[in-house]
């Protein structure tokens, strides 16, 4: 089975990666999109007291 | 002659490299300066094409975003071996930065948080994502999720620094001309910042450090013109780097040091532990500790942007 | 083999250095678990120095400094309480027992005393154990691995750029 990756995906914020994989025709037998990123924001802003939480998650995305 | 550059993110959001957009049309004397050979955010070029560079081929590759993965790690030694100088872009590359905050936590606490326990996540089978999958004849890859957020210096040598969450957009500018001129000072220090603490750049007036209480926002309304540390909010800018024209400061709310410390301080978080603690006014065990329950998360004030950084890295497990 | 701690003691040039000297002239027999380190006055230990002390491998640290309102610079040995104080705050917050710092005065007299106190502080040491953080930094390292020679070369094969 043929085999394309698109790595790393381009023009937006973040991570990613396509991969297409091509039977024997070369047409599309299935497509995968993965993310290779995390970062936990969603952990570690735990118990942080709440006026400070405008000053940490915009660090999620800055564009 | 054009210079080669390369732009990257590693655990990052993009506001460095949108820090580098926001030079407005000075990008139009970047592009002369350089032909860019990655840069995701705003060009199509893959892994593929780093990978096929002679080493030391680029000029300079600039990195931002924190070490979080496998893949970071992977094309920041890529980037290394194909560049002659590697600049950390940014608090993430700097000192860890926002995600360096995570050290906090295992792996494992964060992978179950997001995946399993969060509110709005529906995952009845408590699927995590894995490194290695297959079904059938498709077989796919993630890099490794790290236990450890890392600073790029902890993996590769790194030339130079451009600090701050984000770096001055015209700050950039000047550190990208000093690399083109060829006046790049020592190896090893920062760049397009100053040298000395914020303190000495901020516009609020400064008389005596006599703190009775620590105030959280809804307990003080600030004085513009007076400093704030003095007024009971903690500011960060006693250990910060200055450079970026105290744009939080000026704002009306406190410096969380994101452009870093200054020469010669290993270690941020503590020297505004120090800084604080001497200018509480208090001289009985039980007066220090009545002003010492005022602060609130004091871990995560004083190594807001340096945890990774820090002399002890993360927190122990 | 039971575990011996190793402590560093910040011990202050004009009282507790020279009450720590006294304990030995006075041939007192006590624990010898303490490296001391004598620094002017108390009030010159950062918290830096105590971090740096226990991530070199101390297992606890010693802050000794003359008694409230008989320090040599007059007050030095508050700085050194105040900053003491916010750091057994924050300690735990990173994983380290907070009893694991601790200060106390020690007048130029107090040979006896002085031994009392490092005889005190080593057992309580000892209960809890050794430290160990650069250990446990490179165990939460331990599987945070790319194999890097490999990757950074690695052709894809047969894979097309799209």
């Amino acid at each position: 089975m043929k085999r394309i990756e698109i790595d790393p995906i381009t023009r937006l914020e973040g991570h990613g990666k396509i991969t297409i994989f091509l039977n024997e025709q070369g047409e599309v037998d299935n497509a995968y999109l993965q993310i290779p990123e995390l970062r936990g924001f969603e952990k570690f802003v735990e118990g942080l007291p709440v006026e400070e939480i405008p000053r940490v998650v915009p660090r999620i995305c800055g564009v | 002659m054009k210079l080669k550059f390369g732009i990257y993110w590693g655990a990052a959001c993009g506001g460095c490299d949108v820090a580098i957009l926001d030079t407005h049309e000075k990008i139009l004397e970047i592009a002369d300066m350089a032909d860019i050979f990655l840069w995701p955010l705003a060009m199509d070029f893959k892994y593929k094409k780093i990978r096929a560079l002679e080493d030391n081929y680029l000029d300079a590759s600039f990195f931002s975003g924190a070490i979080r993965n496998s893949e970071n790690e992977e094309i920041a030694r890529l980037l290394r071996r194909k560049s002659k100088v590697m600049v950390a872009l940014g608090a993430c590359a700097h000192i860890g930065g926002i995600p360096g905050l995570a050290n906090m936590y295992t792996r494992e606490d964060v992978l179950n948080r997001v995946y399993r326990e969060s509110e709005s996540t529906i995952n009845e089978e408590g699927i995590i994502p894995r490194e290695a999958w297959s079904e059938g004849e498709y077989e796919l890859e993630l890099p490794r999720f790290y236990n450890t957020v890392k600073t790029l210096d902890q993996i590769i040598n790194v030339e130079y620094y451009i600090p701050g969450c984000p770096p001055v957009p015209l700050q950039i500018y000047s550190a990208l001309t000093l690399v083109r001129d060829g006046m790049l000072p020592p190896k090893g220090s920062v760049i397009g910042a100053g040298d000395r603490a914020l303190c000495e750049q901020c516009p609020r007036v400064k008389e005596e450090k006599k703190l009775t209480g620590i105030k959280r926002v809804h307990e003080v309304i600030p004085d513009p013109e007076k400093c704030l540390l003095e007024q009971g909010l903690i500011c960060l800018g006693p250990v910060t780097r200055s450079g970026c024209g105290s744009r939080c400061i000026k704002s009306g709310v406190p410096c969380r040091g994101c452009y870093g410390p200054v020469d010669d301080v290993k270690d941020q978080g503590f020297a505004m532990l120090s800084a604080l603690a001497s200018s509480l006014d208090a001289k009985e065990q039980k007066d220090i500790d009545a002003i010492i329950d005022t602060i609130e998360d004091p871990l995560r004030t004083l190594h807001r942007f340096s945890l990774a950084a820090s002399m002890l890295r993360r927190k122990k497990v | 083999m039971t575990f011996e701690p190793t402590i560093v003691g910040f011990l202050c040039n004009w009282c507790s250095y020279t009450g720590a000297d006294l304990a030995g002239t006075s041939r007192v027999k006590y624990a010898a678990n303490v490296r001391s380190i004598r620094v002017m006055c108390s009030g010159r230990v950062e918290p830096t120095f105590v971090i740096k002390a226990l991530y070199e491998g101390a297992d606890g640290v010693l802050i000794a400094g003359c008694h409230p309102g008989d320090c040599h610079y007059q007050e030095g040995n508050y700085k050194a309480l105040r900053r003491y104080r916010l750091l057994r705050r924050v300690l735990p917050e990173y994983g380290i027992e907070p009893e694991r710092v601790r200060l106390e005065w020690v007048a130029a007299s107090e040979g006896e005393r002085f031994a009392k106190v490092v005889d005190d502080f080593t057992d309580q040491i000892r209960r809890l154990g050794p430290l160990d953080i650069k250990e446990s930094i490179a165990q939460s390292l331990i599987d945070d691995v790319v194999n890097h020679e490999e990757e950074a070369t690695k052709d894809i094969g047969d894979v097309n750029e799209a």
